[in-house]
């Protein structure tokens, strides 16, 4: 067995091969960075497109033959976008959706995170799995029955219609008993031991241990306020209580034929801005955040 | 096939920038390993041996120096052409294959005049399969495998291909105590069968002495000697070597040397002659005691323990620099264990002596 | 032990999740299926006097309805076009990011950007990209001020220039658009779940693979895309769930006219399809769709899986 196969790598001419080898390898790399930035300037060009076009006149935005840098930079498109789309009032109004709704789930989820976590209670187990079943139905069921309850309770053009009935989401529930899980129950009973209410070693040992997750949580439903736009639609249509998204797909729609592009598109660059600067600082835990949603399914 | 290893060097950038302090990882390594053979690569983690290993295969390129497979240069072959099996330490066994698939994988990628026909590829790798006895189990997923027999196909993998060298990187760590024990020796029918060259590295100096037919004894990046194991055994080259291999390991003492004899503590324990006088370390195997009323060394005795076949005799002496003496003498003797203090001669060929500051080993005659 | 204190006090550190969910979660689940079987439900039975009759009236409707069927179309072709271009590209890019070291992190920042925009904003980005600004399309008297990026590059590429979105737009056209653009917006939770699976594959397999001068194409097919099949489902499944879904992008490019302005709702969806019965005082309709929605995805995700079990190793 040994003799003849050891002939059979003996038989490779292996000067030719390496000179050959490394110009497909360098070929390759090539290939794949020409691919890489190729995709990277498609996923980009919408932002670039958005930012130069905001900062053209409507004159030059209608040249049949497009700039691809602004003649003359108008920064005052973003001035008008700001009073033509009432933007600060949606701005103060998202911010307020989104803090309060965001800090009232935070305690709920981990209260409800902990009690599954760490006390024992009956039916705790089917109560779990109970939960995330409803993970599986699309929210849009949700929203039918929760159109009309919402009309009975009176809160139609309400903050608190933007705020309460979403409060509670399996997941973020899901994903905090999954951390609380891992912090070792030992330091639950040593505290048990010393005489530290539960609550207290709520506070002081788990949520600070838990707070890559918290935060994650927190970000994401910041977005998600920031994003919102069915329900907001469906129960919030007044301009005193309009959130973001709402204000900026009707402010800018509704005038017929002339839309002037680059106001839209300041205001649109405006709406993003937050978003993008608070990605910047908290990519890590955006990006945890997101792609532990991946153990989800 | 020989492989020549010719000033080899890694020198590894330093992962902290600021410290700017590089690893040297292998330095200038230089030794040929004769075809055929089964070499252990043996030294403490962090002695350069894995390194040493993955340069061979092409997984890492060396920072200068050279690699010869008999007279070919491959320093700057890409590792697919070099023709080695590499083993890996935690087998590396694709989990989405069977055994099957595993072994028939390397076969698969041959191309041009090497390609074979499906029932050649079958054929040889049922014969891999066979010659580390796994022929039962080609259809099973590695998951269903236990360590020993994932092992084992992990060396059919690297064997079907015949590769010119065999590489196995720490092959037993993952292993019981007695899986090590038989699959060591399975290793060595192994390669006494195939013939293919074989390097292995590990930490474990027992492994490497009882089936190797050289070893090599690295220390950062250095290597310290080569040879056949019982050869390095007997005739350490220097401190670090003595204390390395052995086990119990050896007893090392603080002595002199004055006038031709060896001194520890008090006592003049041997002759040794062509030694000047001087302040030294010494190394004494455990079994170069002999127990003897009239001997020169003494001990105080702490205690006895019998084994079977042999007894080891615990015991302290002042100037020992373990906490402990142990010495292995043949159950025959009597030890008296309530005496106080024990008394030993000792044989010249166990005893080795070394420069204090070097930790050189200096060389006397043996009558 | 369970002592009857300690229940009490878990049910404390509860009782807010229960009781919304119960509110908004549970209550819902009960009473949509409720309202879908009760015949021509409209929101009058909270007014009081308006009592409705038990049948499966609202379903039949709803599938014969062909405003629904449209719908339904729609849904369906977006998602079986968006889902496996989505998932190709992803992969195609976590595979390119993976075996990079220079620009690995800044290009990873890039890739992800798309998932932290609105999209209804970033829609109407894309509909100025694709947009004629002018009037009288197809006519002859057609006057095109700009004809919008798109078409300037296709034009400069010396292609023939397409009405995307505008009126007269053909609704091949009005799909394109729509797959770019979901497309795009699916790219980057796809990219950062499968380059996480990528480099959680260990190394070994790929130093073995080479030391067996495995030729790349095959490591891909027998090694990467095995490995990674896991994650491949997962995105697969999640995909197909948020394509049918799908709306706010279709009222991010077209507005809430779902479609150009001369067909309004040839775009629409399935959840948009609720959303105008909900607005509409038809909650019987709504809730008879949101059921069917229900049902298509959970058989849907039970394909998905099933193929799975048979693909995915491990």
């Amino acid at each position: 067995m040994a003799e003849k196969n050891i002939t059979i790598m003996h038989a490779k001419d292996m000067g030719k091969e390496t000179s050959r080898q490394k110009i497909v390898k360098l070929a390759v790399k090539f290939f794949v960075y020409a691919f890489l930035i190729l995709m990277a300037l498609i996923v980009l060009f919408p932002f670039y497109w958005m930012i130069i076009s905001s900062l053209k006149t409507l004159d030059e935005y209608r040249l049949s033959v497009p700039t691809f840098w602004p003649q003359k930079v108008m920064f005052s498109n973003y001035a008008e976008a700001f009073t033509t789309g009432n933007l600060g009032r949606l701005f103060l109004n998202t911010m307020y959706v989104g803090v309060v709704s965001t800090l009232l789930s935070l305690v709920i989820t981990v209260l409800c995170a902990f009690a599954f976590a760490r006390l024992e209670f009956k039916g705790k187990d089917t109560l779990f799995a109970a939960l995330l079943a409803t993970m599986m139905i699309p929210g849009e069921l949700f929203t039918i029955t929760n159109y009309s309850t919402v009309t009975q309770l009176g809160w139609m053009n309400t903050f608190t219609v933007l705020i309460v009935p979403f409060l509670v989401s399996v997941f973020y529930i899901y994903l905090l008993r999954q951390n609380f899980l891992q912090i070792p129950n030992e330091l639950y009973l040593a505290a048990k031991v010393d005489g530290t209410s539960d609550l207290k070693y709520l506070w002081k040992v788990m949520v600070p241990l838990a707070l890559p997750t918290l935060i994650s949580i927190t970000i994401l439903k910041m977005m998600g306020a920031w994003n919102s736009y069915i329900w907001p639609r469906l129960v919030a249509n007044d301009e005193a209580h309009s959130l973001i998204t709402n204000g900026l797909r009707n402010a800018f729609t509704d005038t017929t034929g002339d839309v002037n592009y680059p106001v839209q598109m300041a205001a649109v660059a405006i709406v993003s801005a937050p978003l993008f600067l608070v990605f910047l600082f908290l990519r890590k835990y955006i990006m945890a955040g997101v792609s532990r949603s991946g153990i989800k399914g | 096939m020989k492989v020549v290893l010719q000033d080899l060097t890694k020198i590894f950038p330093s992962r902290d920038k600021k410290a700017g302090k590089e690893v040297v990882a292998v330095n200038n390594f230089n030794f040929e390993i004769p075809d055929g053979k089964l070499i252990g690569l043996l030294g403490p983690s962090g002695c350069g041996k894995s390194t040493t290993l993955y340069m061979i295969s092409g997984l890492q390129k060396p920072t200068s120096g050279k690699i010869f497979f008999g007279d070919d240069d491959v320093t700057e072959l890409p590792t697919e052409n070099r023709g080695v099996g590499l083993v890996f330490q935690n087998y590396a066994l694709y989990p989405h294959m069977t055994v099957k698939q595993n072994i028939l994988f390397p076969l698969e990628n041959l191309k041009g005049a090497d390609k074979m026909s499906k029932e050649a590829m079958l054929e040889r790798a049922y014969e891999a399969a066979k010659l580390v006895q796994i022929d039962e189990l080609m259809d099973r997923k590695p998951s269903e495998l236990s360590g020993g027999q994932q092992q084992r196909v992990a060396i059919a993998r690297a064997l079907v291909k015949m590769p010119r060298v065999l590489l196995l990187d720490e092959p037993l760590s993952n292993l019981d105590a007695r899986l090590r024990l038989q699959t060591r020796e399975e290793i060595r029918r192994i390669q006494r069968e195939t013939k293919i060259t074989t390097i292995f590295v590990t930490h474990d100096q027992e492994e490497a002495m009882s089936i190797s037919d050289m070893i090599v004894v690295m220390k950062l990046g250095v290597v310290q000697q080569i040879g056949q194991p019982q050869e390095v055994y007997d005739d350490p080259v220097n401190l670090f070597v003595a204390k390395f291999l052995g086990t119990p390991p050896i007893n090392v003492f603080n002595g002199k040397v004055a006038g031709g004899k060896l001194y520890i503590g008090g006592d003049a324990v041997l002759e040794v002659p062509g030694i000047g006088d001087q302040e030294v370390t010494v190394g004494i195997r455990p079994e170069g005691f002999v127990l003897d009323e009239n001997g020169p060394m003494h001990c105080k005795l702490s205690n006895v323990e019998i084994m079977g076949r042999d007894v080891s005799i615990v015991s302290t002496n002042e100037a020992s620099l373990n906490p402990v003496i142990r010495s292995i003498i043949n159950a025959d003797n009597k030890v008296d264990t309530s005496a106080e203090t024990v008394r030993y001669s000792l044989k010249p060929h166990k005893v080795f002596v070394f420069n204090k500051e070097t930790e050189e080993r200096i060389k006397f005659e043996v009558k | 032990m369970v002592d009857s204190k300690h229940q009490w006090k878990a049910w404390i550190y509860l009782s807010p999740a229960i009781v919304l969910l119960l509110v908004f979660t549970v209550w819902p689940i009960i009473n949509t299926v409720r309202m879908s079987f009760l015949e021509n439900y409209s929101g009058l039975e909270a007014v009081g006097g308006a009592t409705f009759e038990f049948g499966i009236g609202n379903f039949q409707k709803v599938i014969e309805y062909k405003r629904f069927i449209n719908c339904l179309k729609n849904t369906i072709l977006l998602c079986v076009l968006t889902v496996p271009v989505s998932t190709i590209l992803a992969l195609l890019i976590a595979v390119a990011l993976n075996s990079i070291k220079g620009l690995q992190k800044v290009l990873q920042t890039i890739f992800f950007l798309p998932y932290v925009t609105n999209s209804i904003a970033i829609g109407m980005v894309f509909a100025a990209m694709f947009n004629i600004v002018g009037s009288f399309y197809g006519t002859q008297n057609e006057i095109v001020v700009t004809a919008g990026i798109i078409n300037n590059v296709l034009e400069f590429l010396g292609f023939e220039r397409v009405n995307w979105i505008n009126a007269g737009s053909s609704y091949e056209a009005n799909i394109i658009v729509m797959t770019v653009y979901i497309v795009w917006n699916a790219l980057p939770f796809k990219i950062l779940v499968l380059l996480g699976g990528l480099q959680s594959i260990n190394k070994q397999y790929y130093d073995a693979a080479k030391v067996d001068g495995t030729p790349r194409r095959r490591v891909f097919t027998k090694i990467t895309v095995p490995l990674l099949s896991p994650m491949l489902a997962y995105v697969v499944i999640t995909g197909f769930i948020g394509g049918f879904k799908e709306y706010s992008s279709i009222v991010g490019i077209f507005g809430e006219n779902m479609g150009p302005v001369d067909d309004v709702g040839r775009l629409n969806t399935m959840v948009g399809f609720i959303y105008d019965a909900l607005e509409t005082n038809k909650q019987g309709r709504a809730s008879a769709a949101a059921l069917i929605l229900f049902g298509i995805i959970l058989v849907v995700t039970m394909i998905n899986m099933q193929v799975s079990k048979k693909r995915v190793h491990y």
